[in-house]
């Protein structure tokens, strides 16, 4: 059974930081292109981010991901290029539809956050081993217990996905419809959720035992296997991090007072 | 070994779950040496798992009810001990390997280090503890491969890898190979063996009683929740009673009580290894060579 895992394992720079700074960036570039309502900033870090993406070996995953979210994008344009509300300068005209230049422009300022978030957030996801991000939240005072949901649920949602076709596998040869219509669909994934649900359940307890025995519920300091450095260039990125998003709030007041 | 010593003495207990009606344990006394191994058998509901968790101190701590009479490891009463130090002194293997491991590590290595780094074991130290263990579950090729990517066999290993790496004392395993192929269960048995000769105390809850009696010192027989037996295995199967409490016998047991083939002290044979012993040398003694040789 192979276990699904958008983590990508390389050995650049990128991959060698502290999975908190890429959190950080991923967040503050989010905060910083929302707070400013200008193409051009969006389209800096969307650059930026980019730039991570392929010096992390990462682009071609970062396309596919990217992918996922083009029709999305798309549809964007047509909306707010056809309904958006302050339009009344027409662009051009398609099929006998007008476009108007405003909700384009607007589209492409939508569209420039979205891209930047997905990438920023993909850097950090297609670099980062997801337990190494949760152990380093813990080392940095998250509660272990929550540190534990989140590595678990890092990890069994492609389980689950594994189980779900494993057990589609078993509905389908038992003459279950698992494809098909919507409809028929529908229905087979109800039908699959019983035996995914009660499974589940009945795993969750022994778990819960399971680790109890192994002393997860002991209180004192914890170590960890796999300690995760935080190096200078995490220190210089992370300061320069909290510059940026200072200056960036600061200008923005200013901005917003005049 | 020097001085036996007793490890666990259990005198009067008696445990209810909360809101069962009736009580699962009534009234069990038994004491265990260091470095015995024991074996548990009755049939389902008999309380054997019941058992296995009053003993690693899941209950009470995990499931409440109501507890009488007293359990003790090394004179320690178990269920008021710190769960640190109950930890180091008992580990426990459940029946599923697969709900077992924590479900939130990467990697086999990582898996195995998810104890000890809830006990805080130092760096260095818990590096050393998991090669070990690995070597010895021969498990350190996989140490990079996700958990969920083992066989039923290796991942019940990992399973015991990970508590042992806690160094207990004492190793209960409930059911250890029911959800194992007979290749699995080999590889489970051959562990056990292999964790006798290193001291540890073993509890082991089995229905494959061919493979048990070839491990264990003695055994107990549990049924609804009373402790009718605990002797040696060859004593247990070899009462007519035993029949009666829905539990199986070895089947070369069976076999030699349908033919009325008794060992020389009295009592029917229980291994493989003993009835073969028993036929050979009947064989000897001439009888029917037909039968025996084909
Ligand atoms: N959580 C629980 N709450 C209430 N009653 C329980 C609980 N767990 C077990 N019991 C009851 O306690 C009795 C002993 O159960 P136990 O699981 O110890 O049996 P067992 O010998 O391990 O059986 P099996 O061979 O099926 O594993 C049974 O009658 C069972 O119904
Ligand atoms: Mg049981």
């Amino acid at each position: 059974m192979k276990v699904l895992s958008l983590y990508v394992e390389n050995d650049t720079f990128i991959h060698k930081l502290e999975p908190i700074t890429k959190l950080l960036y991923a967040l503050i570039s989010i905060v910083i292109t929302f707070l400013f309502p200008s193409i051009m900033v969006g389209a800096v870090f969307v650059a930026f981010s980019l730039l991570l993406a392929i010096s992390a070996k990462v682009f071609k995953r970062m396309l596919l991901l990217l992918n996922v979210v083009l029709i999305v994008l798309l549809s964007m344009v047509i909306i707010q290029g056809l309904f958006y509300r302050q339009n009344v300068t027409p662009a051009f005209k398609l099929w006998g539809l007008t476009f108007y230049k405003e909700g384009l422009l607007y589209s492409l300022l939508l569209i420039v956050r979205v891209v930047n978030m997905i990438i920023s957030f993909g850097v950090l996801i297609l670099t980062t081993r997801p337990s190494d991000l949760v152990d380093n939240l813990v080392q940095k005072g998250l509660s272990p217990r929550f540190g534990y949901v989140l590595a678990s649920v890092l990890q069994i949602i492609p389980q689950m996905l594994s189980t779900t076709s494993t057990i589609t596998d078993a509905q389908r040869s038992r003459g279950l419809e698992t494809e098909g219509n919507l409809f028929q669909r529908f229905s087979a994934f109800f039908a699959l959720l019983g035996p995914l649900v009660l499974n589940s359940l009945v795993e969750a307890r022994e778990r819960a035992m399971a680790i109890e025995i192994r002393g997860f519920s002991v209180e004192g300091k914890r170590t960890f296997v796999r300690q995760i450095p935080e190096t200078k260039a995490d220190r210089w990125i992370k300061i320069s991090l909290y510059v940026a998003f200072i200056v960036a709030v600061v200008w923005r007041i200013i901005l917003w007072v005049m | 070994m020097g001085d036996v010593s007793t490890k666990i003495s259990i005198e009067h207990l008696t445990y209810k779950y909360p809101f069962a009606k009736n009580v699962s344990l009534e009234d069990i006394t038994l004491s265990i040496d260091a470095g015995q191994s024991i074996g548990i058998i009755g049939r389902n509901g008999a309380g054997k798992s019941t058992l296995c968790y009053v003993l690693s101190g899941l209950i009470p701590r995990f499931f409440h009810g109501k507890i009488t009479g007293k359990v003790t490891i090394d004179g320690e009463d178990v269920p008021t001990m710190p769960v640190e130090k109950l930890i180091r002194k008992v580990g426990l293997v459940l029946q599923n390997p697969f709900s077992q491991i924590s479900g939130a590590k990467m990697t086999v290595y990582e898996e195995v280090a998810f104890g000890l780094e809830n006990l805080g074991i130092e760096k260095d130290e818990m590096h050393e503890r998991i090669d070990t263990v690995l070597r010895q579950f021969d498990l350190y090729k996989k140490k990079d491969e996700n958990p969920f990517e083992l066989s039923g066999g290796q991942l019940q290993r990992l399973a015991i890898a990970s508590v042992l790496v806690l160094k207990p004392e004492i190793l209960i395993l409930d059911e250890p190979t029911s959800q194992l192929d007979p290749r699995g269960t080999t590889e489970v048995f051959e562990t056990i063996s292999q964790l006798k000769t290193l001291g540890i105390t073993i509890l082991i809850v089995e229905h494959k009683f061919e493979k048990l009696v070839e491990y264990v010192d003695k055994i107990a027989l549990l049924h609804e929740g009373k402790l009718l037996g605990y002797d040696t295995a060859e004593h247990i199967f070899s009462t007519s009673e035993i029949e009666t409490y829905g539990v199986g016998q070895p089947i070369y047991t069976a076999l030699c009580k349908r033919m009325g083939l008794k060992k020389a002290n009295g009592y029917y044979p229980v291994s493989f290894g003993e009835t073969v012993a028993l036929l050979n040398g009947l064989k000897g003694s001439g009888m029917d060579r037909r039968t025996y040789n084909g």
